[in-house]
């Protein structure tokens, strides 16, 4: 659909019900000109978004061949031949944006607007091209485009009033950062025990992002900061928690809990005095770990749907998935010690995922497009899937963990290994190239060319 | 379309040209035709351009970018590649009347608007061209096709040359009566008096007037044809009648009112 259909309707909308001045609204779809701005703006947007153009700034040719990995103009490959072949320049995109802004300057200046605030849904100032002859021209009626709400003067036509995020009343700024001054300041070791509560959401995200800020991408040494919950916590509990920070949390979580892990550890268990068995009652709300790159967790009973989806590095532990899990995955280890919802695995493309499977039911609950399912086989493997199993079972007393560790031999044979074909293909791949004696990097970039042309690849040639 | 890392497997290749030395015995063609599987590497260089401008046909500053008639290039490229000559031979009839002839003496403004040819040399489209249509008379696939119905109309084509000849060949297919006046005493216009034989032989030339006389077509030369509808009931004699003017001669038409 057009955008100005789109942007029309939302910008009268918002007038009439006196909310467009809490929202900005964004316009984007073949912008090219200053022009088009002009009328996006009149049409009531103010934040518009460029896309192609800049791209064609750069030398894009619209070859339309960007997973092919054969763009001529260098711009969409990773083959160092063609991208030779590019020829663009940051500056390039500067003119441009320049050159867009200068031609609205212009038809402003042309207008009579001084700011772009008093062009927002200015309609009485665009009319429509009479010079358009077409027969299909003849029956379009653009007024109601060009429709300006009736209302009184003090309803805003433009993003005037900035959300409150209400961050001050987190717990995080209330609480938690005071109580990790210690480490912050002097990297000490500092422990606290708190109540939480389902408002309190992001529980911990304000802190990672003093870590990180104060301690780069490294962090801190695991488990500087350890903060141990009891309650209910809100949504994202943990998200994007760095490196040296370790929440616990006894209770249980809504949605997005560990969300964006960026090399924190996630523990989650019920209370003591719980009377339901862990292993069959949902903890964790949907969507746990979405694009998480790096960290540990260990949850004490089932999550929700959609776990570890788009993961790309964290190694959790948890006793049941809803459907959709590890979708779309591409790096790290999921052990999953009990049932899984259907579709497991669609979509995914790199890292491992261990289940366990007592019934033998779980094949039917993948989708195979792109993974096989394998048994254990190296020594080394199940020694890392028996760690992480220990570390579940340290962390959060699970009787599942003990029981599978009590019974280790027997149980290991239950468990499916999940590994995508191309994941498998290239780990080998690079396991060959080692062993010819080059260094690690050299390995990936040996195995990368080795795999770029292989017809076998599903993610796609 | 081609194979889509053709452009960095294959290197451009044009087909061999006659040494100097041997050309000056005789006023022949002097190129050599490139062997088929090098056809098909050169047909494979074609990149599936997203947007292809080869057959765009647009004038920038007064200039011919892409392909003028609109042929469909990157289609019969990629039949090309994959060794299905006939099928290309239909789809390069679709929109050019005379391959044989562009693709011997067209300036070749597809090539010049290639893609692969904004940083590497462009695919040799006019070499594949003339390739598609000689395979087409050797095989013997281009035969005279006289239309199946005829519509009564007559049309008088003036002059010949390559704009007369499209031109009477398209209204013909549509199933009009045509004839060609010319002014000489040979069919072909600038195609017959304007290139050299080493370009483009007269024997194709004919072979083609040939092609066109058998599907129909009437060619009368040796008229001046201003002359001749000004004197002659060529006109009152064509009931419902209409007079096509090729290009270099649609200025007289108009002047004497024949029109």
């Amino acid at each position: 659909m057009p955008w100005e259909l789109g942007l029309a309707e939302t910008h009268q909308t918002l007038v009439l019900n006196n909310l467009r001045s809490r929202i900005a609204v964004e316009t984007d779809g073949k912008l090219m000109t200053g022009r088009d701005v002009a009328i996006a703006a009149m049409l009531g947007a103010e934040e518009f978004g460029f896309a192609t153009t800049p791209l064609i700034a750069l030398g894009c040719v619209m070859m339309r061949v960007c997973h092919l990995d054969t763009c001529p103009v260098g711009v969409a490959t990773q083959n160092p031949e063609l991208r030779a072949k590019f020829t663009g320049d940051p500056q390039h995109v500067v003119h441009f944006m320049r050159f867009v802004a200068q031609d609205l300057r212009e038809l402003m200046a042309e207008l009579g607007f001084r700011k772009v605030e008093e062009m927002i849904g200015r309609t009485d100032v665009l009319e429509p091209k009479q010079a358009i002859a077409h027969w299909k021209a003849r029956g379009i009626d653009l007024s109601p485009l060009l429709h300006r709400p009736d209302v009184t003067d003090d309803v805003g036509r433009f993003c005037q009033i900035v959300q409150d995020h209400r961050l001050d009343r987190s717990l995080d700024v209330k609480e938690l950062l005071a109580i990790a001054e210690p480490a912050l300041e002097r990297g000490e070791h500092v422990h606290a025990i708190l109540p939480i509560r389902n408002v309190n959401r992001v529980a911990g995200t304000i802190l990672g992002s003093e870590v990180t800020r104060r301690y780069g991408a490294e962090g801190l040494p695991h488990d500087t900061i350890r903060i141990h919950f009891n309650g209910s916590a809100g949504q994202s509990f943990g998200a994007f928690v760095p490196k040296g920070i370790t929440l616990s949390l006894e209770g249980d979580a809504n949605d997005y809990f560990g969300k964006g892990l960026s090399g924190g550890k996630l523990v989650v268990f019920p209370p003591v005095q719980a009377t339901f068995v862990p292993e069959d009652n949902i903890i964790i709300g949907n969507v746990a770990f979405y694009g998480a790159t790096d960290g540990e967790a260990y949850v004490r009973g089932v999550a929700g749907e959609r776990f570890c989806v788009r993961n790309s590095g964290v190694r959790a532990v948890v006793e049941g998935v809803g459907d959709h899990g590890c979708e779309y995955m591409t790096g790290g280890r999921v052990v999953v010690l009990g049932r899984t919802g259907r579709n497991f695995a669609a979509g995914m493309s790199g890292g491992i995922a261990y289940v366990l499977d007592e019934d033998g039911s779980f094949p039917a609950r993948v989708n195979r497009e792109m993974v096989l399912l394998e048994q254990l086989e190296e020594a080394y493997e199940m020694n890392e899937l028996k760690t992480m199993i220990q570390h579940h079972a340290t962390y959060t007393d699970s009787e599942v963990a003990h029981r599978v560790l009590g019974h280790w031999d027997e149980y290991v044979w239950k468990f499916v290994k999940v590994i995508p074909k191309d994941y498998k293909r290239m780990f080998e791949a690079i396991e060959r190239a080692k062993r010819s004696g080059l260094g690690q990097q050299q390995a990936f970039m040996v195995a990368f060319e080795e795999n770029m042309r292989d017809v076998a690849r599903v993610g796609g040639n | 379309m081609g194979k889509p890392t053709g452009f960095m497997e294959y290197e451009r290749e044009l087909a061999q040209e006659a040494a100097p030395l041997m050309r000056v015995n005789h006023w022949n063609e002097f190129t050599q035709p490139l062997p088929e599987g090098k056809l098909r590497e050169q047909g494979a260089r074609c990149m599936d351009c997203g947007i292809p401008f080869c057959h765009t046909g647009k004038l920038i500053s007064g200039m011919a970018a892409g392909c003028p008639i609109h042929n469909l290039i990157p289609e019969w490229n990629d039949l090309v590649y994959r060794g299905q000559w006939r099928e290309a031979l239909d789809r390069l009839h679709k929109t050019n009347n005379f391959p044989e002839f562009t693709g011997r003496v067209c300036p070749a403004p597809c090539e010049g608007s290639c893609t692969v040819g904004l940083n590497g040399s462009p695919v040799t489209i006019k070499s594949i061209e003339k390739a598609i249509i000689d395979r087409g008379f050797a095989e013997g696939w281009v035969k005279p096709e006289p239309p199946a119905v005829r519509t009564g109309k007559k049309v008088a084509v003036i002059g010949s040359g390559p704009s007369g000849l499209a031109c009477a060949a398209q209204l013909n297919k549509a199933g009009h009566t045509v004839t060609v006046y010319e002014r000489a005493d040979r069919v072909g216009g600038l195609l017959m008096y304007g290139i050299p034989n080493m370009k483009l032989d007269k024997k194709y030339v004919q072979r083609r007037v040939d092609l066109l006389a058998a599907e129909g077509v009437t060619f009368v030369t040796g008229r001046r044809s201003a002359n001749t509808f000004r004197r002659s009931s060529c006109l009152s004699n064509s009931t419902p009648s209409s007079c096509a003017a090729a290009r270099r001669r649609a200025a007289i038409c108009r002047s004497k009112g024949a029109s």
